[in-house]
Formats: C-alpha cells, sequence, structure tokens
C-alpha cells in the first residue's frame, strides 16, 4: 500500500481505496488524452503525467487526503479518480471527479463524489467543500447541480487559469 | 511514509524522509534564483506540488530525495537523494542546498553519504547526473565526486549535460575516495587555520 492513510469506502457498486502502482498507466493515459482531460488539466508529456500520479501520492501524506482511486466492484478495473484536493494555492477544499475512457454515462462519477462528500464531511470534519470547475465544462457542471452544487463565483486558478467555483450543500443538509 | 526510509548519518548530517514540516524550506529554495538550474524558480502551487512529488517518488520507486539536516541544529540544508521520474534514462544522483547554506561542503558530504547507499545498500552498479551546462557549481561538484561526462549517454531532453558517477568498486577504498574523505574533512576542520590577520 502506498498511501496507508487512505481509507477503503463503498458504495453499491464501486469500491474508493488509495492510489496503487497499477493505477499508474491507466491515470497517465487519461491525463495524456488532452481532449478527456481538459477539464482537470492534461499533460503532454508522459514525465509530467507520472509527476502527477507521484504528487497524488505526496498530496495524501501532506493533507491526509487526496484523490482515490475508483475500482468497479464487479470487475475490479480503475474506473477513474475522485477525491478531495487542496494543493497550496488552492482557493480551499474541493471535490473532484474523472471518469476514464469507456465507463462514462453510468453514474459512477456522481455515484463515486457523493461518497467522497459524506466522507469529506463525516470523516474528515471538513464543514464546507466546493468544486472547481473549467469554464465550458458542461458535464461537470451539470453533475455539480445535480449534486446541489451552486455556482458561487470566477476566479484565477493557478493551473488552470479561469476557474468557476461552485459551492456544495454542507454537512447539514448532506448527512442529514 | 509507507516506504521504508532509513536515516542516513554523516559527521554533521542527517539525512531524513521529506515530512510535511520540511516544506517551508524547499519552498522559499524553490522560489528563488537558486532553483534557476532545476526548473525554477516556482510559484508556490508548483513548488508544493513538486514537494507532494518528492514523496509520492519514495513510494512508488522505493527510493529518492532525502531531507538533508544540519545534525547540531536540526535545520535542514537541503536535499540530496536519487531521482528518476518516468522519461528520465536512468536513476540519478541528484542534490540542491538552500542558498543560504552553500559553501560548506554539505552538497558534497551529502550526496558522498547517499552515493554509498546506492551503491553498498542497494546493488546499484551506476548512476548519473543531469547538470544544465551552466550551473558550473554542480558541474564542479560533480567532478569533486569522481563523476565525468559521459558523451554517450542519453540526457533527459538535450539540454541537459550527462555526469557518470565512478563504479562502486572506484570507491571502495580508493585514491578517489580518499580524496573525498578528506575534503570533507577539511570542510568539516580546516587543515590551515590563519592565526589572526595578515600584516603587509
Amino acid at each position: 500500500m502506498i498511501v496507508p492513510n487512505a481509507p477503503r469506502l463503498e458504495t453499491e457498486r464501486l469500491i474508493l481505496r488509495g492510489p496503487e502502482p497499477s493505477d499508474a498507466e491507466p491515470m497517465i493515459a487519461f491525463l495524456l488524452d488532452r481532449e478527456r482531460a481538459d477539464g482537470f488539466g492534461g499533460y503532454d508529456h508522459r514525465g509530467d503525467a507520472w509527476r502527477w500520479f507521484a504528487l497524488n501520492i505526496g498530496h495524501w501524506q501532506l493533507r491526509g487526503y487526496g484523490y482515490f482511486t475508483i475500482e468497479l466492484k464487479e470487475t475490479g478495473t480503475p474506473a477513474g479518480i475522485s477525491g478531495i484536493w487542496n494543493p497550496e494555492g488552492w482557493p480551499e477544499p474541493e471535490i473532484g471527479w474523472v471518469v476514464f475512457e469507456g465507463f462514462e454515462g453510468r453514474g459512477i462519477a456522481r455515484e463515486a463524489a457523493e461518497r467522497v462528500r459524506r466522507y469529506a464531511y463525516e470523516d474528515l470534519g471538513l464543514t464546507t467543500l466546493t468544486s472547481n470547475i473549467v469554464p465550458g465544462n458542461t458535464r461537470s457542471v451539470a453533475l455539480a447541480e445535480r449534486m446541489g452544487a451552486t455556482y458561487e463565483r470566477t476566479y484565477m486558478n493557478y493551473s488552470m487559469g479561469e476557474d468557476m467555483l461552485y459551492r456544495h450543500p454542507g454537512p447539514d443538509e448532506v448527512l442529514g | 511514509m509507507s516506504v521504508d526510509v532509513p536515516v542516513l548519518e554523516t559527521d554533521r548530517l542527517v539525512l531524513r524522509a521529506p515530512e510535511p514540516q520540511d516544506y517551508p524550506d524547499f519552498k522559499a529554495t524553490f522560489a528563488s534564483y537558486r532553483s534557476r538550474f532545476m526548473g525554477g524558480p516556482l510559484n508556490a502551487y508548483e513548488a508544493w506540488m513538486l514537494y507532494a512529488a518528492e514523496i509520492g517518488h519514495w513510494e512508488i520507486r522505493g527510493y529518492g530525495m532525502w531531507m538533508v539536516h544540519q545534525r547540531d541544529t536540526g535545520e535542514t540544508v537541503g536535499m540530496a537523494g536519487g531521482w528518476c521520474p518516468a522519461k528520465w534514462p536512468e536513476r540519478e544522483i541528484a542534490w540542491i542546498i538552500w542558498p543560504d547554506k552553500a559553501g560548506k561542503g554539505f552538497a558534497l558530504e551529502a550526496t558522498h553519504r547517499v552515493r554509498a547507499h546506492f551503491y553498498e545498500d542497494k546493488g546499484w552498479e551506476t548512476a548519473v547526473s543531469y547538470i544544465d551546462p551552466k550551473n558550473l557549481d554542480s558541474i564542479r561538484l560533480a567532478e569533486r565526486l569522481g563523476a565525468t561526462k559521459d558523451a554517450e549517454a542519453p540526457s533527459i531532453d538535450g539540454s541537459d549535460a550527462v555526469y557518470r558517477h565512478p563504479a562502486p568498486a572506484a570507491l571502495r577504498g580508493t585514491q578517489l575516495a580518499h580524496g573525498i574523505d578528506m575534503e570533507i574533512a577539511n570542510f568539516q576542520d580546516p587543515l590551515f587555520k590563519p592565526k589572526g590577520w595578515a600584516i603587509d
């Protein structure tokens, strides 16, 4: 286990777990796909994509949270990532999600992101959460809105440039 | 960290895993002109992400860059260790010393120690250092460590020079190894200490 402090979370169809070395290739493939990774921040070079995989592990150690790998219960296949992201320079902790090629359209991102949001409120004790979405990423905007998040403001992100900040409903509303 | 990062010691230094509390020192150097040959200067976001990648490198590769501390004060002075992210042609021995800690022989002492660890404890047969040709201080250090320019070896992207470290056998009880030990010893306790000031 390369991220010992990552819990193992479950949903009906998914396991959310810390990244493992075997997740590197699917993650790198995603990051090098400029079209798919456009809203997340893709790379042109394998070395840079590898570095992202490494720094997510470091993010877990520095912050105590990071991106989980989303694994399909049925097949054990990595289908994407979702987690809480808050590197230095970020406005505040955000929930992010990515679904790899071939896994779209099945509600995987929503199922994972809702579980991650509950974990952030219940286990990490966060009191509010955002999602940062680049203008034009309509699929992510739609998911954020389905999760009850609302547009708050647009700001300049260190790595993404102009970025929209959506605010999620708070712990009281989510945990009921 | 889940990987076991050995603590390495020298006379003046203790090398430990990079920890969250060491980050401000790293950030200060990578925000400065000092980091110009190592991809810097970096903004706060880039520096933090690089530091996170340094930690992840340890977990993925099983080795990485140690945080170098002064034994007497515990202060950090820089980093030294092994570095091999994707796209690196082979394993590198790398170092960086904070600007206000330069000139004391810490890079030589720390790098000599990590190289011995890789050769003697981890079974490495060879290692290189990728150095910007304009980075004369680092080229000098590579040469003091016995490394020589390897024009045949592939570089990272064509803009860096490859210095190949001497093989493990060339550092076991040899004149080269003795010379490095002598130089380190001279930093710790100069052989020639001027008594008073020259009068002329």
